[in-house]
């Protein structure tokens, strides 16, 4: 019987060769692949037992920071002193739901391990210690507190950036959450804030400041009449467009109205002063036409996600096919007609399918006062080492995009100042403050009736360079149909104004 | 003596591995916490040391005194695979490893009442069929309402007071024993009776009744227990323990037919068997809920890599069950590559052992039985290794003598105890047969090879 006890065996060793290739796949082979799987929550977990660095406002407000935990399961609980104001760009620290907000986008140099850091500490191999760096934000804490008390408990969102920089000085979205409880190491409590979290009306979890988009109406006309003025279809003074009270594109009879069924024309300056819708559709549709359209939309950031320093922004919409064109230009429509060319229309004046982040409408106020170029947005400033409290890495001043050249962006500059100064933003005027504005109305459901209000300014001393780009929004809820960008959008953004040129 | 002086040595390495293992542990928790006191953990290490000294002391000495010629690799393997599992139980649950080290207490003393107790294991021969109903009992014992109790989805425990039993442990020895004993009986029908279809050999229905019958009933009841593991388990060493004593591949052939068919139709029947299939080839589908175990253990594992995160630095608390069946995955990672091939090294050492055994026992039934033993114990080893890994489903069953747990504890000291005196039996008989051969002036009986490692080991 030995002979087939050797042969039980050499199966058994076989067996266990197998093993041992098998372990080789997952141990070596596969376990890069494996680490990084999204269902892997052992990185996570790792950082979790690691000392991490804090979160402080540009005037160094503590807005995250550990706190240590001695005798459980993990070492530190991360905690958030300003609860909801910095949900949205903090994020949280989660062992279960995973990071959210800066915590993600900056989870290495929190813990000392990005290649700046890491070089650092290489040069200085006897300090057992890790390199971790404390985030400064660019934020500024009083003017964050100004957004979210100016904003109230109406659902939306206020931005207010840099334009040179792209330093984003206020972001703030209501309904907000607070990230304390979504971090708490403690499972049982966690989980009961996920569940009411993401389940509660308004969506708290997302920043409607950059995670949402909405129909921008007649902000989006600042980016028609900079097409135009690209185009050379149009300057400041010249065409005048006769006064209507709607407007009928080619190709169909749906006309588009004036807001509240008022008669207007004039030229660029005149239209954009008092939001003419006709006017706008007209040269939107007939004047600049598609191409250029779309083009200058997207120059200004339009279908592209914007490079923020923060999880999941989204793209904002301009949709870009309108067919093929079916009359060549005339005196009429000197840019032709196109199939969609009523859809083009609605598109001009930011109705149909436009729709935007107030991140994206912050930019638009940004690109015109900086003179074309679009700023790269971010909320984070620079890392510094928490030993040393040298700045290990900066960042900001990077351009994003061109949105258009300088001379016409000084065009529209002054025709939006004029907005503010005689027109429909005049609720954003700040004395003292040179500030150009374009207000939206957005009607979006006729059942409950209900708008969104907008608004996008830019403003700076007089004779200065513009210090502040701002985008405000508030979401059309049941009951909204009254509120209107002046109304409701434009003291917002004198409260944000007066707070900042204090 | 030179085989227990073997034993002896590798005895105090096992010892001072544990031992040391056991302060990386204590000290990684302790830098965990504060700063760690070097004082305390190396009372602590020393006080461990003194009792797993003093216990394979014992056990060596029992084995000196009880099978003073028994092979000397098995006790120390043993020991070591029981000392690692210590370390990385005491590492994931304290509470856990105090109860383990009540049961490798109870392990040990079990050894030593086995090799006390069972001093001829031919004698066990004559009570096959006894052990049959024994095994099959012992099976049969947690269906018993208010008796037996469902954990973790199979019904294979036994509630006594606050311990719960698996009798299974223990049946799967009783039926190792019926069936070596049985095959021993039925040996020479199987191998000539029939008839033979080409190359292929088809026994006698006739002699294959009893074996069928204990087979499809030991069977029946692990799949209703839903203990898939300890069935393919059994199935495993029935088709070994056939082919060892028939010689034949055709047995082999045919029960693996069988094995296909009747996984197919287990497959088709029963919902949990086409669950565990569908972990097994896409564990990726349902990373949180299904396939959790054993995503998990790969994600263990891949942290682990090479060399391991070392011992008491990664976070195996996040392996379900890691402190029994999948205790392998903790290993991996803590220890990485290096120190889960060392597993699979020391049981192949085992196993390598147990066969030695089997090879050079003198009797048919002492063959098979310590060949049957030891596939129990490298099979099970294989099955529950492979399904952490993926080569084949996983089916919960314990890696013996590493896994927490009392019943697989106690029963695989149980098996090393039969192995440790089947072997000193063995090695003694050859000696009787030398001494009768040179009293009367006989032709000899034994090999020369068998005659050359008697004088080795008796030197």
């Amino acid at each position: 019987m030995n002979r087939p006890i050797r042969h039980v065996v050499a199966v058994l060793m076989g067996l266990f060769t197998i093993l041992f290739i098998q372990l080789n796949r997952i141990q070596v082979i596969d376990a890069d692949e494996l680490q990084t799987n999204d269902a892997n929550t052992r990185t996570i977990q790792r950082d979790f037992n690691k000392q991490r660095g804090r979160i402080l406002t540009a005037d160094e407000v503590v807005v995250a920071s550990s706190t240590p935990t001695p005798g459980e399961f993990f070492d530190y609980q991360r905690t958030y002193p300003q609860a909801e104001l910095y949900a949205h760009i903090t994020g949280y620290w989660s062992s279960i739901f995973g990071a959210e907000g800066v915590e993600l986008t900056f989870k290495d140099h929190l813990i000392g391990a990005s290649p700046s850091q890491e070089l650092r500490g290489l040069t200085n191999p006897l300090d057992g210690r890790d390199p971790i760096g404390d985030i400064y934000l660019t934020i500024d804490h009083d003017l964050q507190k100004t957004a979210r008390e100016a904003l109230g408990n109406r659902r939306g969102a206020v931005v207010a950036l840099d334009p040179v920089s792209g330093a984003i000085r206020a972001m703030w979205s209501y309904p907000s959450f607070d990230p304390n409880r979504m971090a708490a190491n403690d499972g049982a409590l966690a989980n009961e804030a996920w569940t009411e979290l993401v389940n509660a009306d308004g969506k708290p979890l997302l920043s409607k400041a950059y995670q949402e988009i909405y129909a921008p109406g007649s902000t989006f006309k600042v980016i028609t009449a900079a097409a135009a003025l690209e185009a050379n279809v149009a300057t400041l003074d010249v065409p005048e467009f006769a006064a209507v009270d709607s407007y009928v594109a080619p190709l169909t009879s749906h006309s588009i109205r004036n807001f509240g069924g008022s008669t207007c024309g004039g030229n660029l300056v005149q239209l954009l002063v008092v939001s003419c819708n006709a006017g706008f559709a007209e040269l939107g549709a007939e004047f600049v036409g598609p191409d250029r359209m779309v083009a200058t939309a997207e120059n200004f950031g339009f279908n592209n996600t914007p490079e923020l320093d923060l999880p999941a922004p989204v793209a904002s919409r301009f949709p870009d096919d309108y067919g093929s064109q079916v009359q060549s230009a005339s005196d009429e429509s000197p840019a032709g007609v196109f199939e969609d060319t009523p859809l083009l229309a609605q598109a001009a004046i930011g109705q149909y399918e436009v729709a935007a982040t107030p991140l994206q409408m912050a930019l638009v106020a940004a690109a015109v006062a900086n003179g074309g170029p679009v700023p790269q947005p971010h909320v984070v400033a620079e890392v510094r080492d928490v030993e040393s409290g040298r700045t290990t890495d900066s960042f900001g001043g990077r351009k994003w995009r061109d949105a258009m050249s300088t001379d016409r962006a000084i065009d529209l500059t002054k025709a939006m100042i004029e907005v503010v100064e005689t027109g429909t933003a005049k609720s954003a005027a700040v004395p003292g403050v040179l500030v150009g504005a374009k207000t939206g109305t957005a009607q979006v459901g006729t059942d409950p009736p209900r708008s969104h209000a907008w608004m996008i300014a830019f403003a700076g001393q007089p004779e200065q360079a513009p210090e502040l780009a701002i985008a405000v929004f508030v979401e059309g809820v049941e009951g909204s149909a009254d509120q209107t960008g002046g109304g409701t959008a434009g003291p917002i953004v004198r409260s944000i104004l007066e707070q900042f040129f204090s | 003596m030179r085989a227990r002086t073997v034993e002896l040595g590798l005895l105090v390495l096992a010892s001072f591995i544990t031992c040391v293992g056991y302060g990386f542990v204590l000290f990684s928790q302790q830098i965990e916490a504060a700063a760690p006191d070097r004082a305390a953990i190396q009372a602590e290490v020393g006080g461990l040391l003194v009792v797993v000294v003093g216990l394979l002391l014992a056990a060596h000495v029992v084995v000196r005194f009880l099978a003073p010629l028994a092979d000397g690799m098995l006790l120390p393997v043993a020991a070591l695979l029981n000392g690692m599992g210590y370390i990385m139980i005491s590492r994931l649950d304290q509470g856990l490893a105090k109860s383990q080290s009540a049961w490798t207490f109870i392990g040990l003393v079990a050894f030593a009442a086995v090799l006390a107790l069972l001093r001829d294991p031919r004698k066990l021969e004559r009570y096959r069929y006894s052990l049959a109903v024994l095994g099959v009992g012992l099976l049969l014992l947690p269906l018993i309402p208010g008796l037996g109790a469902q954990i973790n989805g199979a019904r294979i425990w036994l509630r006594v007071g606050p311990f719960s039993i698996q009798p299974g442990e223990f049946a799967k020895i009783v039926l190792a024993a019926f069936l070596a004993g049985f095959l021993v009986e039925k040996r020479e029908l199987l191998t000539l009776t029939g008839r033979k279809v080409g190359p292929i050999h088809i026994p006698d229905i006739r002699h294959f009744g009893p074996l069928l019958l204990a087979l499809g009933v030991a069977l029946m009841v692990m799949v209703l227990q839903r203990d898939l593991g300890s069935s393919l388990l059994f199935f495993t060493l029935f088709l070994v323990l056939i082919y060892i004593a028939t010689n034949r591949f055709a047995y082999v052939l045919i029960g693996l037919v069988g094995f296909m068919g009747g996984a197919y139709v287990a497959w088709r029947q029963f919902s949990h068997v086409q669950r565990r299939v569908d972990i097994w080839l896409n564990p990726m589908d349902d990373p949180k809920g299904d396939s959790f175990q054993i995503v998990e253990a790969a994600f263990a594992l891949a942290d682990g890599g090479l060399t391991g995160t070392g011992l008491g630095q990664g976070t195996p608390k996040k392996i379900p069950y890691a402190a029994t069946d999948m205790i392998f995955a903790a290993f991996g990672e803590e220890m990485g590559l290096l120190g889960a091939t060392a597993i699979l090294v020391m049981f192949l050492f085992f196993v390598g052992a147990g066969f030695r055994v089997a090879t050079n026992a003198r009797s048919p039934f002492e063959k098979l039985l310590a060949a049957g033993l030891t596939s129990l114990l490298g099979f099970q080893a294989f099955i529950i290794i492979g399904g952490i890994i993926r080569v084949l489903p996983l089916t919960g069953v314990t890696l013996p003598f590493v896994s927490y747990g009392g019943s697989s504890l106690i029963s695989n000291y149980v098996i090393l105890a039969i192995l440790v005196r089947i072997s000193h039996n063995s090695l003694e008989q050859v000696a009787e047969e030398l001494e009768e051969n040179s009293r009367t002036g006989g032709q000899l009986s034994v090999s020369s090879r068998t005659r050359s490692r008697w004088k080795a080991v008796s030197a």
